[in-house]
C-alpha cells in the first residue's frame, strides 16, 4: 500500500473521529442538561397547578393523577351518559312493545325510565362542569326532569289509551334531551377553530 | 475481489452516502466481510448465522429471525390499529381531534424507526434486521397517508379536502410530503427495484427530503420556543414535549452515523478491536435520542389509547 494512498485513508478517517467526538460532547451537554431539568419538574408542576394551568399534554408521570384536562373530562362525561342512554332506549324499546296490550309491562318500563333517568340527573348534577358549559349543562339537566314527570305522571295512567296518549309529549320531551345532550357533548369536545390554530 | 454489495442486492439500498463511500474507497481496505454499512465482526456474523437458524413451531420451520422482526416489526402497527374504534364507528369527533397527533406521530416514529435501521447495522454489524427498514417505511407512509386524508376529511378548516390540506403552511407540507412518499410505497417491492434499476435508490433518496421536510412541518406547525407549545405547559415537561425538540433530539443520532467520515471512523475502530472507543462516543449521541424518542412514544400512547376511547385529547 503507497504512503501517499494511506495517508489519503488516514485523514477521513480522524475527521470522522473529531467530527463524532464534537458532535458526542455536545450531546452529552445536552443530555446533563436535560436531566438537570428534568428535576425541576415537581416544582413547576406545582407552580402550574397553581397558576390554573392543565393542559392536556402527556406527562411521563404526573398527567391526570392531579389534573383533570378538558379531554378527560369529556371522556367521563360519555362514559356516564353512553350506558344510561343504551339502557333507556332499552327501557323505551320494551315500553313500546308492551304499550297496546299489557298495561302493568308498559308501567313497569316506564318506571324503569324514570329510575334511570333520575340517576343519571343526580350524576350530571354532581358532575363538575366547565363554566363555558355549565348553561348547557343546566338546560339539559331541565330537559331531563321535564322527561322524568312527564313519564312518571304517564306510568300512573289507569288505561292503555290514556297511556299512549302522553307518547307525544314524552317525545318531544325526548327530542329537548337529546338535543341537550348533543350541545354538552359539542361543548365539551369543542377544539379551537381554524384561526385559533398555529 | 470483496464486494461491498454482497448483503440481499435485492432489498433496500444504503444511504445517500454510500455512493461517495464506494468512490473513495476500495472493498479491500476492509475486510472480506464488509459491505455498505461497514465492517462486519466475526460475533455480529455469528449473530446473524444464529438468527437464520430454523426451529420447529406447530408444523412447521420458523426462523428465529422471522419472530423476532414480527416482534419488533408489530408494534409499527400500533398508530393504525388505535384508530380503527374511532373508523368503525364512523367517528368523525374523534379524527377531528386526534388524528392529527396519532397518525402524524405514528408516522414519524416509523421514520427515525426507519431511518434507525442502517445506522444500527453500521454500530453493530448485525444484518438480520434490515428487513425492517422496508417495513417501517411503509408503516410509515400509510400513518401519512391516513392522516392526510382523515384531516382532509375531518379537520374544522373551511373548505373542502383539498383546501384544508393547503390552507396554512403546515398542511402545504405535510400534503408534499404525503405526495413524496407515495411513490416511495408504490415502488417500495422487489418488482419496482428490478424495473427501476439504479434509478430506484435515486428515487428512494426522497426519505431523505421527507426527513428534512418533517422538520418544517413541525417547526410551522408547533414553532420552536416552548412556551408557545399548543395546549400549554400540561406537567411542567415543556421542552420535552417540543415537537422540534424531540425531532432534533432523534435525528442528531440518525444523522451522525450516515456521516461518512463517521462511518469510516467507527469501522476502523472496530478493525482494530476498539470497539469500546465507538461505544463511548456514540453512547451520549444516542442518549440524546432515546431520550427524544421516550417523549415521542410517550406521546402516542396517551393521545393513541384516548383516541381508542373515543376520548379523543387534542394538543
Amino acid at each position: 500500500m503507497s504512503e501517499t494512498y494511506a495517508r489519503r485513508r488516514q485523514e477521513p478517517t480522524n475527521a470522522g473521529g473529531f467530527m463524532l467526538a464534537a458532535i458526542s460532547v455536545l450531546a452529552t451537554i445536552a443530555v446533563i442538561a436535560g436531566l438537570v431539568y428534568a428535576t425541576g419538574v415537581g416544582a413547576r408542576r406545582k407552580a402550574l397547578l397553581a397558576a390554573g394551568d392543565c393542559a392536556p399534554v402527556p406527562g411521563l408521570v404526573v398527567t391526570g393523577l392531579d389534573c383533570t384536562t378538558e379531554q378527560q373530562l369529556a371522556g367521563e362525561y360519555t362514559k356516564i351518559t353512553t350506558p344510561a342512554v343504551q339502557q333507556l332506549n332499552a327501557d323505551v324499546a320494551a315500553y313500546t312493545a308492551s304499550e297496546r296490550h299489557d298495561l302493568a309491562a308498559a308501567e313497569s318500563a316506564l318506571m324503569a325510565q324514570v329510575t334511570l333517568a333520575q340517576a343519571l340527573d343526580k350524576s350530571l348534577m354532581r358532575f363538575p362542569f366547565p363554566a363555558a358549559v355549565a348553561p348547557q349543562a343546566k338546560a339539559l339537566m331541565q330537559a331531563i326532569d321535564v322527561r322524568v314527570k312527564l313519564t312518571a305522571e304517564q306510568a300512573r295512567s289507569s288505561s292503555l289509551g290514556q297511556l299512549r296518549s302522553f307518547n307525544s309529549r314524552i317525545q318531544t320531551a325526548s327530542a329537548a334531551v337529546r338535543t341537550d345532550m348533543k350541545l354538552v357533548r359539542k361543548a365539551l369536545y369543542t377544539r379551537p377553530t381554524a384561526d385559533q390554530e398555529p | 475481489m470483496a464486494t461491498t454489495r454482497n448483503y440481499e442486492p435485492d432489498l433496500y439500498p444504503g444511504d445517500a452516502t454510500d455512493r461517495w463511500t464506494e468512490q473513495k474507497e476500495r472493498a479491500e481496505d476492509y475486510e472480506r466481510s464488509a459491505d455498505s454499512y461497514g465492517y462486519q465482526p466475526r460475533r455480529a456474523k455469528r449473530v446473524d448465522e444464529w438468527m437464520e437458524v430454523e426451529f420447529k413451531f406447530g408444523g412447521s420451520r420458523i426462523k428465529r429471525k422471522a419472530v423476532a422482526l414480527v416482534l419488533l416489526g408489530g408494534p409499527a402497527l400500533v398508530p393504525l390499529f388505535f384508530c380503527l374504534p374511532a373508523l368503525f364507528t364512523l367517528d368523525s369527533n374523534t379524527f377531528s381531534v386526534a388524528v392529527d397527533d396519532v397518525l402524524g406521530t405514528g408516522a414519524e416514529l416509523c421514520l427515525f424507526l426507519c431511518l434507525l435501521i442502517s445506522p444500527l447495522m453500521t454500530l453493530t454489524g448485525q444484518r438480520w434486521f434490515f428487513p425492517l427498514r422496508r417495513w417501517y417505511g411503509i408503516m410509515m407512509a400509510c400513518c401519512g397517508i391516513g392522516d392526510a386524508v382523515a384531516a382532509g376529511l375531518t379537520d374544522t378548516f373551511s373548505g373542502g379536502f383539498f383546501a384544508k390540506l393547503t390552507e396554512h403552511t403546515f398542511t402545504l407540507v405535510g400534503l408534499i410530503m404525503v405526495m413524496l412518499v407515495i411513490p416511495l410505497l408504490i415502488t417500495g417491492n422487489k418488482w419496482a427495484q428490478r424495473k427501476l434499476g439504479r434509478y430506484w435508490k435515486l428515487l428512494h433518496r426522497l426519505i431523505y427530503v421527507i426527513w428534512g421536510l418533517l422538520a418544517i412541518h413541525l417547526l410551522t406547525l408547533f414553532g420552536f420556543q416552548p412556551d408557545i407549545q399548543v395546549g400549554g405547559a400540561g406537567d411542567g415537561d415543556i421542552i420535552f414535549h417540543q415537537r422540534f425538540y424531540q425531532y432534533s433530539a432523534c435525528s442528531i443520532f440518525l444523522l451522525t452515523l450516515r456521516l461518512p467520515p463517521v462511518k469510516r471512523w467507527i469501522a476502523a475502530r472496530q478493525r482494530e478491536g476498539r470497539d469500546w472507543l465507538v461505544v463511548l462516543t456514540i453512547t451520549p449521541i444516542f442518549a440524546l435520542f432515546v431520550f427524544g424518542m421516550v417523549f415521542l412514544i410517550n406521546e402516542e400512547i396517551f393521545k393513541g389509547i384516548d383516541m381508542f376511547n373515543n376520548t379523543p385529547s387534542a394538543e
